[in-house]
């Protein structure tokens, strides 16, 4: 019961629903840095483990114990949004969910998507489920990772999971003329779901950058928790 | 002994497996000249470290018992403890802890903050001992004290600062500046024994000036008298700083990092100097001690020789002239010959032999006075009993001592074995809080149980070498628990009539599944049962926990509550009621859906970076739960939790699929229930041997 009010609270499920998180390969969460993306995709993917379901958050920027901190925070964060929760039993419900994490942190300089997909074969041969969501923080989406991406939506679809990465965009860059930020325009075609995150005034702003008929939403979320004002 | 105390130094060398701790206590040996040649604890003639001084320490190269010994610096008295760093024997850490005032903390400058220097960590700060810390190894491939000190920060929460800086790393390694006299250090000589002080070299003078403002800047916090010379840019000496790294040292609000490489002899004098101006004497640390006249109150204990003895023995060894007892004086002091009393049972010892040991050799002493660490001949006592001066009956706080997780069965070749095999069970029980052992009532076995493989492969092993008992072995056998998951009640009667007094007794009430091992708690109003028969009750469900009707595994985490019952003026007896209570237990219990538990262990691999995922394969094809994955340098670390039974013959497996190049440690964690799929087979399996048995 508590799970599915926790899924009901998530700011990810208000802001794009609960069954278009995960439909098709991609997604995207973008801002400068510091604005509260790894917050916003530890969100995400709590909805997954809230659903009792596996998920791997590959970092290339912090350390896994920073990792399992943050995701301890998010789940604080959601458990207050409620108000009063029973902390007996909002403790057994993050036992009971937090194991279906695993935290995998990479070095930038030697990071290699085939990575992945030697943990992701790690599973082969045992009754353990495989992940259905994978979070990749901290790629450079300033460089060419073509490559990287190619070889990802590759692992995508052979594990048939999805995948939220990080996208760091910059003050000084002014966006595109079809309104993305020029990290998501020069691979846009990959990603079906990006959401910008803004700082405005003390609030952040999400705005819907691509999702159907989603669009151009925006919504206002608490700096410190990220969850919906 | 020293009797300025002011003078004297407690110290442990604390860390993870292979972090050379063993080694830097020889190079302290050998620039104390407590010994004149320097062995290595993989010698090639293969004599092992000095302080290895049990045989299968030497051949092994792993330290399994902690060794004392006593040296002197600068006219300071330094008694050592050199603990293990496997965590199976992770019980010598804890009681050597105990007794330490100050804990010099080893870290390797490559693989820097490991699993067990974080239990380590967890065990200083249980008994809040002070430390400082020393990152060796500077001399290695991928060295980097600066990334250990920031991990002691990060992943152990200590306020680490850097009081050195290396001059070269790697290969390159040649000594460091100290960042208080702001002077730099080599080590000549063939053993790296004759310390020369230099000036900063250049290339290095921009990094000594940048790292020493950080260091002024969290030091000056823990004094007035550096903080207005900083701010007031007056001169800042040197008794300022570490008048002031002391004081956050033994408040344990601050770390301080030393450097250097044991093995290359370099930076191991600056750290004796440390121990002496930074580690705490005796005098500045406050024990306690419980008053057991005064309903357990706690009394402060003073490093005063005039004031009535307490003594605490923390280990206990089977020397060639008897038993060995170690013990550290808190209060007062034992002199040759002297009464005292072991509060645990009252019983009267005196103090025959007193020694001062130095590893495997000894020095007679006079006396040990308040704040030393010696030990004693010929007093029968258990590990972590008290002994005080009649007249006042004081006991020290009792050890953490963990559950054993694991036991074996042993079979002794003969009729000589099997008496020698005896012996050696009684010494060691002794010994060793979490090695304990019983006979199978069932099969007649004797089984051992300890915190892990190696832990009882080497209890083995000293059975057959130090006792020459023949003993082999069976299957290690996981110790599995039962409980229940839900509420459950019962009314059950016990009624007997078989001629003479008859038996009766009723009792109701529930049981529910609770944390603690066993609850009981007594509701019975009326006198419905009366009160001399209550602890027969409690009796009788304690009893039967002992072994769980589900699989006969021990039962843990249940409340007895009894609300209800009934007596017999004539037939009723503690007997009869104990029989109730096992009756009532037995009907509640098939109805509280009982599980299976099995502990689960924390296992960390340290493997290359090429081998993360052939490793993290092997953990999942155990039914483990990879908590995370963290690469650091060519190295790669895997934390995860996998259940004890799956963990046997690990060491093989993960030796061949990373071509030796791996390593792992595994400690217990918790119990947690076993899949339906695997009790299913443990039903099965317990079920063939009962069948073979009969």
């Amino acid at each position: 019961m508590l799970k599915k009010d926790l899924i009901l609270r998530n700011p990810a499920v208000q802001i794009l629903g609960k069954d278009s998180l995960f439909q098709g390969r991609f997604g995207a969460v973008l801002s400068r840095a510091g604005v509260g993306k790894t917050r916003f995709l530890v969100q995400i993917a709590l909805v997954k483990l809230l659903e009792d379901e596996q998920v791997l958050h590959v970092s290339l920027s912090d350390q896994m114990e920073k990792i399992n901190v943050r995701y301890n925070e998010g789940f604080s964060d959601l458990v207050d949004s409620i108000g009063y929760v029973d902390p007996a039993k909002a403790s057994e419900a993050w036992d009971d969910i937090s194991h279906n994490k695993v935290a995998i942190s990479y070095n930038e300089s030697t990071f290699d998507s085939s990575k992945i997909r030697d943990y992701l074969n790690s599973f082969t041969g045992t009754d353990l489920e495989i992940p259905k969501a994978l979070v990749v923080d901290g790629l450079n989406f300033d460089t060419d990772i073509t490559n990287t991406l190619t070889e990802l939506e590759e692992i995508a679809q052979e594990f048939n999971l999805f995948i939220w990465f990080s996208m760091q965009i910059h003050r000084e860059e002014a966006f595109c003329d079809d309104g993305f930020p020029i990290q998501l325009e020069n691979h846009k075609d990959r990603f079906d779901k990006a959401i910008l995150l803004l700082p405005v005034e003390n609030k952040i702003q999400a705005t819907i950058l691509k999702d159907g008929d989603k669009t151009s939403q925006e919504f206002l979320l608490d700096p410190s928790s990220v969850m919906p004002v | 002994m020293l009797r300025d105390l002011q003078k004297v130094r407690n110290i442990g060398i604390s860390a993870h497996i292979d972090s050379g701790k063993t080694t830097l206590t020889e190079r302290i040996l050998f620039y104390t000249d407590r010994i004149h040649k320097i062995n290595e604890v993989r010698g090639k003639e293969g004599s092992g470290a000095y302080m290895d001084s049990m045989e299968l320490e030497k051949e092994r190269g792993i330290t399994i018992a902690s060794a004392a010994t006593h040296c002197e610096w600068d006219q300071n008295a330094v008694n050592i403890i050199d603990t293990p760093g496997h965590v199976d024997f992770t019980v010598e850490v804890e009681r050597s802890l105990r007794v330490l005032d100050g804990v010099i903390l080893v870290l390797c400058s490559v693989s820097g903050v490991q699993s067990q220097s974080i239990t380590v960590d967890q065990q200083m700060k249980r008994y809040e001992v002070p430390c400082i810390a020393f990152v060796n190894k500077c001399d290695r491939s991928g060295a980097n004290p600066e990334r250990v000190k920031d991990q002691l920060r990060e992943k152990l929460g200590h306020n680490a600062v850097l009081l050195q800086i290396p001059i070269g790393l790697e290969e390159k390694h040649e000594g460091m500046v100290d960042l208080v006299s702001m002077k730099a250090y080599f080590f000549e000589g063939d053993s790296g024994q004759e310390v020369v002080e230099k000036d900063i070299p250049p290339e290095v003078m921009d990094d000594a000036q940048a790292a020493r403002e950080i260091m002024l800047d969290e030091v000056s916090l823990f004094s007035d008298e550096l903080t207005e010379a900083v701010l007031e840019e007056t001169e800042i000496t040197e008794e300022m700083i570490m008048e002031a790294v002391r004081t956050g040292t033994i408040s344990r609000q601050l770390t301080p990092v030393f450097l250097g490489s044991a093995y290359k002899n370099k930076g191991v004098q600056p750290l004796l100097d440390a121990v002496i101006q930074y580690l705490p004497s005796p005098l500045d640390i406050e024990n306690e001690a419980l008053d057991l006249d005064k309903e357990e109150e706690s009394v402060i204990l003073e490093s005063d020789f005039d004031k009535p003895t307490v003594a605490l023995a923390f280990k206990l060894e089977d020397g060639q002239y008897g038993q060995l007892t170690y013990i550290r004086v808190y209060q007062g002091c034992i002199n040759k010959g002297d009464t005292l009393i072991n509060t645990r049972d009252g019983k009267k010892i005196k103090a025959g032999r007193l020694i001062r040991m130095h590893s495997s050799e000894m020095e007679d002493v006079e006396a040990i006075p308040a704040g030393h660490i010696g030990a004693m001949f010929g007093v029968d006592c258990a590990s972590g009993d008290t002994f005080v001066n009649p007249g006042i009956n004081y006991t020290m706080m009792p050890m953490h001592v963990m559950e054993p997780v694991i036991s074996l069965s042993l079979s002794p070749a003969d009729n000589k074995s099997q008496i020698n095999m005896s012996k050696a069970l009684n010494r060691f029980t002794k010994e060793d809080p979490t090695f304990k052992t019983y006979v199978d009532k069932e099969t007649g076995e004797t089984i051992i149980q300890g915190m892990g493989e190696l832990h009882l492969e080497v209890y083995v092993e000293r059975m057959k070498r130090e006792y020459q008992a023949q003993v082999s072995t069976g299957q290690p056998i996981v110790a599995y628990r039962e409980t229940i998951t839900q509420k459950a009640v019962f009314n059950y009667t016990h009624k007997k009539q078989t001629g003479g007094a008859g038996q009766f007794g009723r009792v109701a009430g529930f049981i529910e599944p609770c944390d603690e091992e066993f609850e009981f708690v007594n509701k019975i109003t009326g006198g419905r049962i009366p009160t001399q028969y209550i602890p027969a009750c409690e009796q009788g469900f304690s009893n039967s926990m002992d072994k769980g009707p589900k699989l006969e595994f021990p039962v843990t985490g249940i409340k007895v509550t009894i609300d209800d019952g009934a007596f017999h003026a004539v037939d009723s007896s503690e007997m009869a009621f104990k029989s109730a209570a096992r009756g009532a237990f037995l009907e509640a219990y098939a109805k509280a859906k009982p599980v299976i538990k099995e502990p689960i262990m924390k296992v960390v691999i340290e493997t290359p970076n090429e081998f993360q995922g052939a490793c993290m394969g092997l953990i999942n094809q155990r039914r483990g739960i990879i908590q995370g994955s963290q690469e650091e340098g060519v190295m790669s670390v895997i934390e995860s939790f996998v259940p004890l039974s799956e963990m046997f013959g690990f060491s093989t497996v993960l030796r061949s699929g990373t071509q030796g190049k791996a390593q792992y440690t595994m400690e217990f964690n918790s119990y947690k229930q076993v899949p339906q799929s695997v009790a299913d087979e443990i039903m099965k399996k317990k079920l063939e041997e009962k069948n073979q048995s009969k």
